[in-house]
């Protein structure tokens, strides 16, 4: 089948599928954000096994596979009892293994402060919490922007892993499947998912730096 | 001499009693018996090393003390904790490197500790942060990233900062050392306006001829202990002993 064909065939699910991915990454991204925000502070906070559970958090999302994840979620855990719907799992999944990456770029943001603006901040009578969300977090955020408009990329790309599992409508690599089992899509039915990908990722691209020329603080 | 004897009467504000702090091996602060009397203006000075900034530091419990007392207008400094944090306000620190929050607009470094640490109307704390910054003659520069100012500029910012907070005391670190020689006047000056206004004043500094002028009492520190504490022209023109002599020669051939 050519481009034309397919489109007019499957294009209605082509924009259904294009819509999941982006709402996916959106929530996912969100929760990453979240998350490694707070275990940026479990990190940087003066109690110890505050900081050691941080660490491993980090060195676990970090180094397994979203796929192992979401079977996981999706297999394992309803043993547990804990049953979620497939889209909470790739959620879940796509949502926890970016979290890992976004707390490295901020602890890394984190030690583009100059130590004197924590003793500063000190020095005023400002508490942890709000040294923290005043003065540190938000200096961390402004220094990762590149990296994190990386990681929402590859957020995007992370949510994937939905093709594993049965997912109404299916996201932009679940609906290749689809086609490919339902008609002769080939290299062809791929190659339109990969094109959207792609055109997302350089629109993400763009307003990062974007994003980063505003709010990148020279010193 | 008048100022002087007035000065025996005021309350302490800062107190420090047998205060002794090591850094692994090394005896940073030996016995340091200290007192700063509301209103009045005292210069630490002595070698590099010395132990002058780790004492600044100290009565703001930057840097914890191994033993001895630390007294803020006669309470003791907590050892942590929302009371700490509370206490430590109390006291005002400015930085050889100003140190402003690199985020924040120059107006919002002054606020930002009213608002959020004494919980003044925001409106308030703008008003007031104006006037500061009017005080020090940086009120053009309100709405700037600090990095868009230069260093004595951003210094005086920096002493705004800490103004806002009504602070019992300032500790200034060598507020000058970081600045461009042009720029070093336009922040003694500032200094100088809050010596007269009767602010109480702990400072390090290499400015000598300062030192002379605003200082009610120079103490000198070496190797960790304070080895002389005297008037300004009676420590500068008569050192007591050959430390100090030292010392002040050896400045005096720069
Ligand atoms: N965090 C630290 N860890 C270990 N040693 C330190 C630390 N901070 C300072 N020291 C040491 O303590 C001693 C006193 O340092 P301090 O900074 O108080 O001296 P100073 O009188 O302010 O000197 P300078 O005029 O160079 O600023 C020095 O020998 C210094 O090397
Ligand atoms: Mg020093």
């Amino acid at each position: 089948m050519g481009v034309e064909e397919l489109l007019s065939q499957f294009g209605g699910k082509y924009a259904q599928a294009f819509r999941m991915t982006w709402r996916l990454t959106i929530l996912a991204f969100s929760i990453a954000l979240v998350l490694g925000v707070a275990v940026t502070v479990l990190r940087v906070s003066p109690i110890k096994p505050l900081r050691l559970f941080g660490d491993i958090y980090v060195q676990i999302f970090r180094n397994i596979p979203g796929a192992s994840l979401l079977i996981i979620l999706v297999y394992a855990f309803p043993y547990l009892n804990l049953v979620w719907s497939y889209f909470t799992c790739v959620l879940i999944a796509a949502g926890l293994i970016p979290s890992a990456f976004c707390s490295e770029y901020l602890m890394s943001g984190i030690n583009t402060i100059p130590i004197g603006q924590i003793e500063a901040a000190r020095s005023i009578g400002m508490t942890f919490t709000q040294m923290i969300t005043k003065v540190v977090i938000p200096q961390a955020l402004r220094a990762s922007v590149l990296p994190l408009t990386n990681l929402l990329v590859s957020t995007m790309l992370t949510t994937a892993i939905a093709s594993q599992v049965p997912l109404n409508p299916q996201e932009l690599t679940g609906l290749v499947a689809y086609i490919n089992t339902h008609a002769v899509g080939g290299v062809t039915a791929f190659f339109i998912s990969a094109a959207l990908y792609c055109a997302s990722a350089v629109v993400i691209g763009r307003i990062g730096s974007l994003i980063d020329r505003k709010v990148r603080i020279r010193r | 001499m008048e100022k002087k004897n007035k000065m025996q009467d005021q309350l302490p504000v800062i107190e420090l009693k047998h205060v002794d702090k090591h850094y692994g091996q090394l005896h940073v602060l030996k016995d340091i018996n200290l007192t700063v009397r509301r209103g009045e203006v005292v210069v630490i000075i002595g070698p590099s090393g010395s132990g002058k900034s780790t004492l600044c530091r100290t009565i703001n419990r930057l840097e914890t003390i191994d033993s001895g007392e630390i007294l803020i207008t006669g309470e003791p400094l907590p050892k942590e904790g929302k009371d700490l944090a509370r206490l430590r306000a109390r006291v005002g620190m400015v930085f050889q490197s100003f140190n402003l929050f690199a985020h924040k607009t120059i107006l919002d470094n002054v606020t930002l500790g009213p608002t959020d640490v004494l919980r003044v109307p925001k409106a308030k704390a703008r008003e007031e942060a104006m006037q500061l910054l009017k005080r020090v003659g940086v009120d053009s520069q309100a709405a700037k990233l600090p990095a868009k100012l230069s260093g004595g500029q951003q210094q005086r910012v920096a002493i705004a900062r800490s103004l806002a907070m009504h602070p019992e005391a300032i500790l200034f670190d060598e507020p000058t050392s970081a600045l461009d020689p042009e720029m070093i006047g336009e922040v003694l000056e500032v200094m100088t306006e809050l010596a007269q206004e009767g602010m109480t004043m702990v400072m390090v500094t290499h400015e000598m001829n300062f030192a002379r002028r605003v200082a009610d009492r120079v103490i000198f520190m070496d190797a960790g202990s304070i080895i002389e504490e005297n008037s300004p022209d009676e420590f500068f023109d008569h050192p007591a002993t050959q430390r100090a002599k030292d010392f002040l020669n050896s400045i005096k051939d720069h």
